[in-house]
């Protein structure tokens, strides 16, 4: 059972932030695909504000590389828009895996971003962007790069009177992108581990490598040492095999080493080893 | 006319319309709600309860134990070992122990919290192969619950026969029914003085029988209702909800309101017996087999439930749809402190069929044989001793499903070398084994000039009330429009048994046929067949006695020696094949299932359509007792962590409908509802195989195990 709890639906920012900053024990609430499972199994919070009648935090805008998801946009609308697919492509293809039809339609990037599960999917794609999120109350503004935003598993650096207003990333045209997603089934099923990439290849080298993997660590991370070596190197068998040992490196010096690893390091490297082929 | 087409269910519409009132959506005016205090541990002696304030808390009315029961506190199909509400210990995690009544369901599970129980741990059984030998007695006799053996010619000479030998062991897993709709149902008393219970249920009268023990009252004086209801599979044979709901009126004379959690559901509801198969087959050369020998031990955790069922029914079936000389099967089934199983789907076959046809894949690789062949060569026939020397004389159509695949398994070509095919075989004994279980029907004429079809056979989404319908309507040749059904009461008909086994098409449709032919024959010398409308012959009849016609059928079953099991413990048997390709992704270990050829002998197609969903639905079932499906006891408590296949992991599926008609059957019928499921998972194993090298002992065989697999063989 949901135990009680109040909620307000404001229909501006301003509004938002001022139900934040007076309500006590108060939770947004942008889809509420994580939220109210939590809830229901027992976490308490006596305030919800909802944010998704809030017009101008369901905007997309871009110029060129620059572009900016507003937070209450859900999975659906975000695999659904053309200039995404376009520049983001591994952030469309995440939005069209997450969880099923009815979560891809109430779920939202902001909240994927603020729940920050090890194995959000939207996280590791949003990593090879490098999204800067905008963070409002109501006594300022502040700007957070994603990497930072996150500070362990299920925690970030938001307040509780704190909104997030944009996720500001940047566009990667001309790079072939992809994101893969491990569950125990086809569709529906939180993942097991999953890698996303960007890839822009001159002839048969490497001119620039974005990777981030995600359900293997306590926050899914870009093994930058591996894009680095990857940077100008001819793409043959042995760059690839060589980078993605790398990667499996680089978890175990995250994490040292975990039960599940026996089955996740050895796929880590084979999804990797396959998105640098293509 | 009628049989045999493609006619929608006769509940379609209103079901895509939403207006069928499920047992979940029931209410009554004024209705308390009952929830259900469970055990926390796996064994133990209850030193203490205090309800004290449970009771206190707002709108809480009465909270029940096994003290409050009048009559007997056990029930159980076959055996009653399993108390409604537990006495002095618990014997698993999540036995009930009190029945807690309140105003509304937010004060009864705000109650539940404020309860508690002081126990003293007991020493606990929680694997079957320690079971035999613990000083931990489940049950006074012991922690053995079953032991059968199948016996047939001499399983020496057999292996002294054979040319080559091949030996592995199997295992399986806990699955849950995970049917959509949870446990659930009302009831309340009447103006007769009786109680009435209305529930999601497959069985309304062994349902009625057990209140009546447990409230210690006649029979009459309990009303059993099936109300529309959201699947079974097994799991809604034992009494779930309606035991409690009963004590519950009983003892308030109100209205009382049952609804398991889904979290609820998983934790208490029955679940498939993990088997440890250990399979040796012997075979010649030229691939005829010669002898088999399987041990199988199983865990029914604490209560019988279908426990017997499942290790009998296992060792019948033990050897597939071949006839091999020389066999020998010991079966025992464990009580431990585990999850409870119980029937689920196939009774123990679908494990079993896993380990045959894995076996017999095996046996051709080593004869270099095709697995196509091997099966053909031993498949059973009209005429062939099956392994309890039953002889077969009529419906044998396993070879002709070998045969309708075959063309698609003789092109079968590798697109990538990650895809596989493999073969699956099955049969399957309709009806419960080697004891009498017949079917009633009743069919009356009404004063609007209708023929009412009384059944208490529950459709619980396999299509019966479709299939009985059809039936009756293509003996009595009459349209779907002059036909009233009356189903799932136990004041408006007789007892029809379970729906399970297979059995609803081929029993309750024999007694239907029975009555039909009795109806058949009054309305003709009534001169309906020469047009005189029903309405009229209604009125002319003075004695409306005369206007009702039962109809009976119980196959004709012997019971089976309890040394050897030699006899004919089911009067006829479906078959099937299926072929599935598969892709398999060798760096993750994710496993597609492509395509299924699904061939079967159903006697006879009632309703195509109905066999068609049986089948996809079956093989739905089988992708995730092969892949997914693995109910982790303390650790799957919903649908969060239980994996079972969505449509995105629903292979293409084409169905092949083979009639080697049943004499016994109405209009040649037989079953479908297990068989659909039976060969699924073996064939996908074999697909693994051919598409990896790598064969799977243990299922599900999900990625990590599949990944597993592949590292280990690449060294």
């Amino acid at each position: 059972m949901l135990p009680d709890f109040a909620s307000v639906s404001p229909e501006t920012k301003a509004d938002a932030l001022a139900y934040l900053a007076s309500l006590d024990d108060v939770r947004v609430i942008a889809g509420g695909t994580d939220l109210l499972v939590n809830m229901k199994r027992g976490e308490l919070c006596s305030n919800v504000v909802d944010i998704m009648n809030i017009e101008e935090l369901r905007l997309l805008s871009g110029d060129g590389t620059d572009i900016a998801i507003g937070p209450a946009i859900t999975h659906a609308a975000i695999s659904a828009a053309a200039m995404l697919n376009d520049l983001a492509g591994s952030l469309s293809a995440a939005c069209g895996w997450i969880g099923s039809p009815q979560i891809r339609n109430m779920g939202t990037i902001g909240g994927n971003l603020a729940n920050a599960s090890p194995a959000a999917d939207l996280i590791p794609p949003l990593l090879i962007h490098d999204t800067v999120l905008k963070i409002e109350s109501q006594e300022g503004k502040r700007e957070e790069r994603l990497d930072d935003f996150i500070v362990a598993p299920y925690e970030t650096s938001l307040k509780p009177h704190e909104l997030l207003t944009w996720v500001c990333i940047k566009g990667l045209p001309g790079y072939r992108e992809g994101y893969r997603r491990i569950a125990r089934r086809a569709a529906w099923a939180i993942s097991r581990l999953s890698v996303a990439w960007a890839v822009r290849e001159d002839g048969d080298r490497f001119v620039d490598v974005k990777l981030a993997i995600g359900s293997c660590t306590p926050m899914p991370f870009r093994p930058r040492n591996v894009e680095k070596f990857l940077g100008g190197r001819k793409k043959d068998d042995h760059t690839i095999g060589e980078a993605a040992a790398l990667v499996v490196e680089e978890i175990r010096r995250i994490t040292g080493d975990r039960p599940s690893f026996a089955y996740k390091l050895p796929v880590v490297k084979g999804l990797v080893q396959k998105a640098l082929r293509g | 006319m009628y049989i045999g087409n493609e006619m929608n269910r006769i509940d379609a519409l209103d079901k895509v319309l939403g207006r069928p009132v499920y047992a979940e959506d029931l209410s009554a005016k004024g209705a308390l709600f009952g929830c259900i205090f469970r055990s926390t541990r796996p064994h133990a002696f209850i030193r203490r309860i205090d309800t004290r304030a449970a009771m206190a808390s707002p709108g809480i009315v009465k909270v029940l134990s096994c003290h409050d029961i009048p009559g007997e506190n056990l029930f159980g199909i076959i055996k009653k070992d399993q108390p409604y509400l537990a006495q002095d210990r618990v014997r698993c995690i999540g036995e009930p122990v009190l029945i807690v009544l309140g105003e509304t369901e937010e004060a009864a599970r705000k109650a539940l919290q404020l309860i508690e129980v002081e126990y003293e741990d007991a020493e606990v059984v929680s694997d079957p192969f320690l079971s035999e030998d613990s000083t931990a007695l489940i049950h006074d006799k012991g922690n053995l619950l079953s032991r059968r053996k199948v016996i047939k010619g001499d399983i020496e000479k057999g292996f002294k026969e054979a040319d080559v030998i091949v030996e592995h062991t199997y295992s399986t897993s806990w699955l849950d029914h995970a049917f959509m709709e949870t446990e659930s149902g009302v009831g309340y008393p009447d103006s007769k003085g009786r109680i009435v219970v209305i529930s999601s249920t497959q069985n309304i009268h062994y349902k009625q029988k057990e209140i009546s023990r447990l409230l210690a009252v006649p029979e009459e004086k309990i009303k059993v209702v099936q109300a529309t209801t959201g699947g079974g599979f097994g799991g809604k044979l034992d009494v779930t909800v309606e035991g409690f709901i009963a004590l519950s009126v009983h003892h308030t004379r109100r209205p009382v309101v049952m609804r398991f959690t889904r979290e609820e559901s998983f934790l208490s509801n029955t679940k498939r017996h993990p088997l440890y198969i250990e399979y040796k087959t012997g075979a010649r050369k030229d691939g005829i087999i010669t002898a088999v020998k399987v041990g199988i031990t199983g865990d029914t955790g604490p209560f019988a439930s279908y426990g017997e069922t499942v290790c009998l029914r296992a060792a019948l079936h033990a050897t597939g749809p071949y006839e091999v000389p020389n066999v020998h099967v010991d079966s025992r089934m464990f009580y431990t402190n585990n999850p409870v199983s119980g029937a689920m789907r196939g009774f123990g076959i679908p494990q079993l069929a896993f380990a045959h046809e894995s076996q017999m894949d095996e046996v051709a690789l080593m004869l270099k044989m095709d697995p196509f062949d091997i099966r053909m060569m031993n498949a059973l026939k009209k005429g062939s001793l099956t392994a309890t020397s039953q002889v077969l004389q009529n419906s044998v159509g396993i070879i002709e499903t070998l045969r309708k695949v075959e063309p698609y398994w003789r092109k079968r070509s590798k697109k990538e070398d990650r895809a596989g095919f493999g073969l699956g075989c099955m049969y399957y004994g309709i009806g419960n084994t080697g004891v009498s279980n017949p079917a009633n029907a009743c069919l009356n004429i009404t004063g609007d000039g209708k023929i009412a079809l009384h059944t208490g056979a529950c459709e619980i989404g396999q299509g019966s009330d479709t299939t009985l319908v059809q039936i009756l309507q293509e003996a009595l040749g009459l349209k779907i429009e002059d036909i009233v059904l009356v189903r799932g009461d136990t004041d408006t008909s007789k007892d029809a048994g379970s729906s399970s086994a297979s059995r609803q098409t081929y029993i309750s449709g024999g007694a239907v046929f029975d009555a039909a032919l009795k109806m058949r024959q009054y309305l003709d010398e009534k001169g309906f067949y020469k047009g005189r409308p029903i309405r009229e012959i209604y009125a002319s009849e003075a004695d409306k006695k005369l206007l009702e016609h039962n109809g009976f059928f119980d196959p004709p079953t012997t019971p089976v020696d309890p040394e050897t099991s030699k006899g004919s413990p089911y009067a006829t048997y479906a078959f099937a094949t299926h072929m599935t390709e598969v892709e398999v992704e060798p760096e993750t270990g994710c496993c597609t299932v492509k395509r299924v050829y699904a061939a079967h002998d159903v006697g006879r197609a009632i309703n195509l359509k109905n066999v068609r969903g049986q089948i996809y639905g079956g093989i739905a079932m089988g992708v995730g007792f092969a892949l997914m499906e693995e109910f982790v006891p303390g650790k799957s408590e919903s649908f969060d962590n239980y994996y079972m296949p969505t449509s995105m992991d629903m292979p293409d599926v084409e169905v092949f409908v083979v009639e080697d008609r049943e004499p016994t059957g109405p209009f040649g019928a037989k079953g479908v509802g297990e068989p659909a499921l039976i060969p699924q998972a073996a064939s996908i194993v074999n697909a693994i195989k051919d598409a990896t090298g790598v064969r799977p002992f243990e299922l599900p065989c999900h990625i990590e195990r599949l990944k597993m697999l592949l590292e280990k063989a690449k060294g």
